[in-house]
C-alpha cells in the first residue's frame, strides 16, 4: 500500500512541478555553493593543522617552543572550563565595547564636521591627518605617562584606533552626497532637519558601516598589543603571560581565539554593512 | 672535477658525523647566555660579566679552537628559556623562578653553580604613608611577575606578617613599573637596582632594601649547563665552571671592586648607583658559587613558591637537578678550598 502511494507520490511530483521542488532545487543548490565554498576555505587551515602535526611529530622544532595540537587542545580545554578564557575575552570586548562607543561616535560627529565645513577643514582638517599617520600604539609611551596603567589607558589607545576610520569614513560620505540630491533638496527648501535625516544620513549609511568595520578592526589590532604591552588582564595578557610561563601552548590558544573572534567580527560586520548599504546604494 | 668530488665527500663526511674523532671534546664553540640591561648591545651585571670582560672563561680555552660567545638577553627568564629550547645556547645564568619554569617544562638543564644574590629594593611614592613592607596593607604594588623578584616581594610580605591578598600585585615590566609610579597609578614598587634612581629624581623613595634583611631576603638564581652538551663535551663543560669559579675569586677580592663596578655600569646604571646599591656588603660573600645547604634551601623555597603561584604544572627534584660536581673540581683545582663559607639553610656559615 504504502508503496504504491509513494509511488503516485512521486508520479505527481515529477509530472508537475510544485514551486516546493523548485524551491527545494535552489536551496539545495545555494548549500552546495556554501559547502563548496567552506571547502575551499578550509583547505588552507587544515593544510597548516597537518603540517604544524608534521612538524610535531618530526621534532622539526622543540615542543616547548611548538607544542603539539593535542596539548593545545588540551590547554583550551582546561583554560575554557578554568573561566581564563572567558573572563579574558569578556574583559578585552568590554574595552572594544568602550572604545568604539566614544571614539566612533566622536569620530561620526568630527566626520560630518570636517565633511559639511570647508572652514572647519581648512582649520582641523591637517592636523588630524598628521594624528592619524601616527598610529595608536605610538601614543602608548606617553599615554602611560599621562594616564597611568589603568583602564582609561587602554580606552583612550582603542577611541583614538576607532575614531580615525570612522571620521575619514563619514567626510568622505557628506563629500560623495550626489549634488543632483542636493539640488532637489534646495529646490524642495526642506528644513535642515529633514534634510539631514532624509537625504544626509541615509546617503552616508554604507560609508558608516565601512568605516564601523574599519574601526573595530583598528580597534581590535590595537586592543591585543595594548594588552600585551601594559596590560595585567584581558586576551593580549594571557598570551603574553603563557610566554613568561614557558608554556607556548596558551601562547597558541590566545593567538586562535584571537583569529576566530576577529574573523567572526568581521563577518558580522560584513553583513551588518551589506544589510544596510546595499539597498541604501540602489534606491540612489 | 676530482677536486669537487673529494669536497663532495669531505661534505657528505661531515653531514654524516663520521669527520676523524677530532678530538670530541674540543666544541666549535660554546655559547653562554645571561641576563642583560641597557639601550642598544645590553651587557651583564653578575659574575659571567666579569668572567665575559676579563676573559676568565676564555682563558681556559686559550690554545684550543673552541670560541666562548656570551649572549646577553633583555628579555631575562623566557627568552632564556627559549634559547635553551632551541638549542641556541649551551650555559646559561638567570633567576630561580625562570630556570624552575624552563625545568619543569622539560628542559634538560643541571644546575653547576650559584650565580650569587641580588639585591632587592622596594620604592614607595613620596606622597604616600609606606615606611616598611608592613605599611603596603591595602596598596597597590607594581612587580615583574615569575621572577626571582616577585619570590622576593612574597617573601618580604611574609616576612612582615602580610600576605599576598593584603596588596593588589600589578604585573608590569621595568620601564612600565617606572611610568606606574611616574603617574601615579601604583604606590610602591619592587625591583632590582634599577630603581635607585627614581629616589635622585623625587619620583619615589626607597623603603626597603633586601640585604638590610639578612642573605635570604635577596634574590638567586643558577648558572647552568644543558645535559647534552656536559654529555658531549665533559672536559669542556669542566673549563667554563673552572672559569666562572675563577671569576668569583677575582671579584671576591676588594681591590678590584671599583673595576667590577666599572664592568657592570656598562649596562647603563651609573657607576655611583651600582656603589650605593652594594653599600655594606662584601662581594665575596654575595657571589658565594657554592651549591651549599643555603642555596638548596632558597631554591627549595623558590620551587615551592612556583608551585604556590601555579607558575608550574610539574614538580622539579632538586636533588637530582643540582650536580656539584664540577663546581668542587674546579675549586680544588684552584687551590681554593674552604674559601668561600660553606653556609647552612639560614645562611649561617658553618665553616
Amino acid at each position: 500500500m504504502a508503496s504504491v502511494d509513494l509511488k503516485t507520490g512521486v508520479a505527481r511530483d515529477f509530472g508537475e512541478p510544485a514551486p516546493t521542488a523548485v524551491w527545494l532545487r535552489a536551496q539545495a543548490d545555494r548549500a552546495g555553493r556554501l559547502i563548496a565554498r567552506l571547502l575551499v576555505a578550509s583547505a588552507l587551515p587544515v593544510a597548516l593543522g597537518l603540517l604544524w602535526q608534521v612538524a610535531a611529530d618530526r621534532a622539526w622544532v622543540s615542543a616547548q617552543v611548538l607544542p603539539p595540537p593535542a596539548w593545545v587542545l588540551q590547554t583550551s580545554l582546561d583554560l575554557v572550563s578554568g573561566g581564563e578564557i572567558v573572563s579574558a575575552v569578556a574583559i578585552s570586548f568590554t574595552r572594544i565595547a568602550y572604545g568604539l562607543l566614544i571614539g566612533a561616535s566622536l569620530g561620526f560627529l568630527f566626520g560630518l564636521l570636517i565633511g559639511f565645513s570647508r572652514r572647519a577643514d581648512q582649520y582641523f582638517g591637517a592636523t588630524f591627518r598628521a594624528i592619524a599617520t601616527v598610529p595608536s600604539l605610538g601614543w602608548l609611551p606617553i599615554l602611560i605617562l599621562l594616564l597611568g596603567i589603568d583602564e582609561s589607558l587602554k580606552i583612550v589607545i582603542l577611541a583614538k584606533a576607532c575614531f580615525v576610520p570612522m571620521a575619514i569614513g563619514i567626510a568622505e560620505g557628506v563629500r560623495n552626497i550626489p549634488p543632483a540630491l542636493k539640488e532637489v533638496a534646495d529646490v524642495l527648501a526642506l528644513p535642515p532637519r529633514t534634510r539631514f535625516l532624509k537625504l544626509t544620513l541615509p546617503a552616508i549609511v554604507p560609508f558608516f558601516f565601512t568605516g564601523l568595520r574599519l574601526s573595530t578592526a583598528q580597534a581590535f589590532v590595537s586592543l591585543i598589543v595594548v594588552e600585551m604591552l601594559a596590560g595585567t588582564d584581558g586576551i593580549g595578557y594571557l598570551m603574553v603571560w603563557g610566554r613568561t610561563l614557558f608554556q607556548l601552548d596558551i601562547v597558541i590558544v590566545g593567538m586562535l581565539v584571537v583569529g576566530v573572534a576577529g574573523f567572526l567580527l568581521d563577518v558580522l560586520l560584513r553583513r551588518l554593512e551589506a544589510h544596510f548599504a546595499a539597498p541604501e546604494l540602489r534606491h540612489g | 672535477m676530482r677536486k669537487y668530488l673529494t669536497m663532495l665527500m669531505i661534505a657528505a663526511a661531515a653531514l654524516f658525523g663520521v669527520v676523524p674523532a677530532q678530538a670530541e671534546d674540543a666544541p666549535e664553540a660554546i655559547r653562554i647566555g645571561d641576563v642583560g640591561f641597557g639601550f642598544g648591545k645590553p651587557f651583564g651585571v653578575g659574575l659571567l660579566a666579569i668572567a665575559d670582560a676579563k676573559g676568565f672563561i676564555a682563558d681556559q680555552f686559550k690554545d684550543t679552537r673552541t670560541k666562548v660567545e656570551f649572549t646577553y638577553f633583555t628579555g631575562t627568564g623566557p627568552a632564556i628559556n627559549e634559547a635553551l629550547s632551541n638549542g641556541q645556547l649551551d650555559f646559561a645564568s638567570y633567576g630561580a623562578v625562570p630556570n624552575i619554569i624552563g625545568k619543569s617544562n622539560g628542559l634538560d638543564t643541571v644546575l653547576v653553580a650559584s650565580y650569587g644574590g641580588t639585591i632587592i629594593f622596594g620604592a614607595a611614592r613620596p606622597d604616600v604613608d609606606i615606611k616598611t613592607v608592613a605599611d603596603l596593607k591595602g596598596k597597590r604594588v607594581a612587580v615583574q611577575k615569575a621572577t626571582i623578584i616577585h619570590w622576593a616581594l612574597i617573601q618580604a610580605l611574609k616576612n612582615a606578617g602580610l600576605s599576598e591578598k593584603d596588596v593588589t600585585i600589578a604585573d608590569l615590566k621595568n620601564a612600565d613599573q617606572l611610568a606606574a609610579i611616574a603617574a601615579k597609578s601604583v604606590d610602591a614598587v619592587f625591583g632590582a637596582d634599577f630603581l635607585l634612581p627614581l629616589e635622585d629624581k623625587g619620583i619615589a623613595r626607597i623603603f626597603y632594601k633586601s640585604s638590610a634583611a639578612g642573605p635570604s631576603g635577596d634574590g638567586f638564581g643558577a648558572f647552568l649547563v644543558t645535559d647534552k652538551f656536559r654529555q658531549a663535551h665533559p672536559e669542556a663543560t669542566q673549563k667554563v665552571i673552572t672559569g666562572f669559579v675563577a671569576a668569583a675569586h677575582w671579584l671576591a677580592d676588594d681591590k678590584n671592586r671599583d673595576e667590577a663596578f666599572q664592568i657592570w655600569s656598562r649596562a647603563g646604571t651609573p657607576v655611583a648607583t651600582i656603589t650605593r646599591s652594594n653599600e655594606g656588603t662584601a662581594l665575596k660573600g654575595k657571589y658565594n658559587p657554592r651549591l651549599d645547604e643555603f642555596f638548596k634551601a632558597r631554591y627549595a623555597s623558590a620551587i615551592a613558591f612556583n608551585k604556590e603561584q601555579k607558575l608550574t604544572r610539574r614538580d622539579v627534584d632538586l636533588a637530582t637537578w643540582a650536580d656539584p660536581s664540577y663546581l668542587d673540581k674546579a675549586i680544588s683545582g684552584l687551590k681554593l678550598d674552604g674559601f668561600w663559607a660553606d653556609r647552612d639553610a639560614a645562611g649561617v656559615a658553618t665553616n
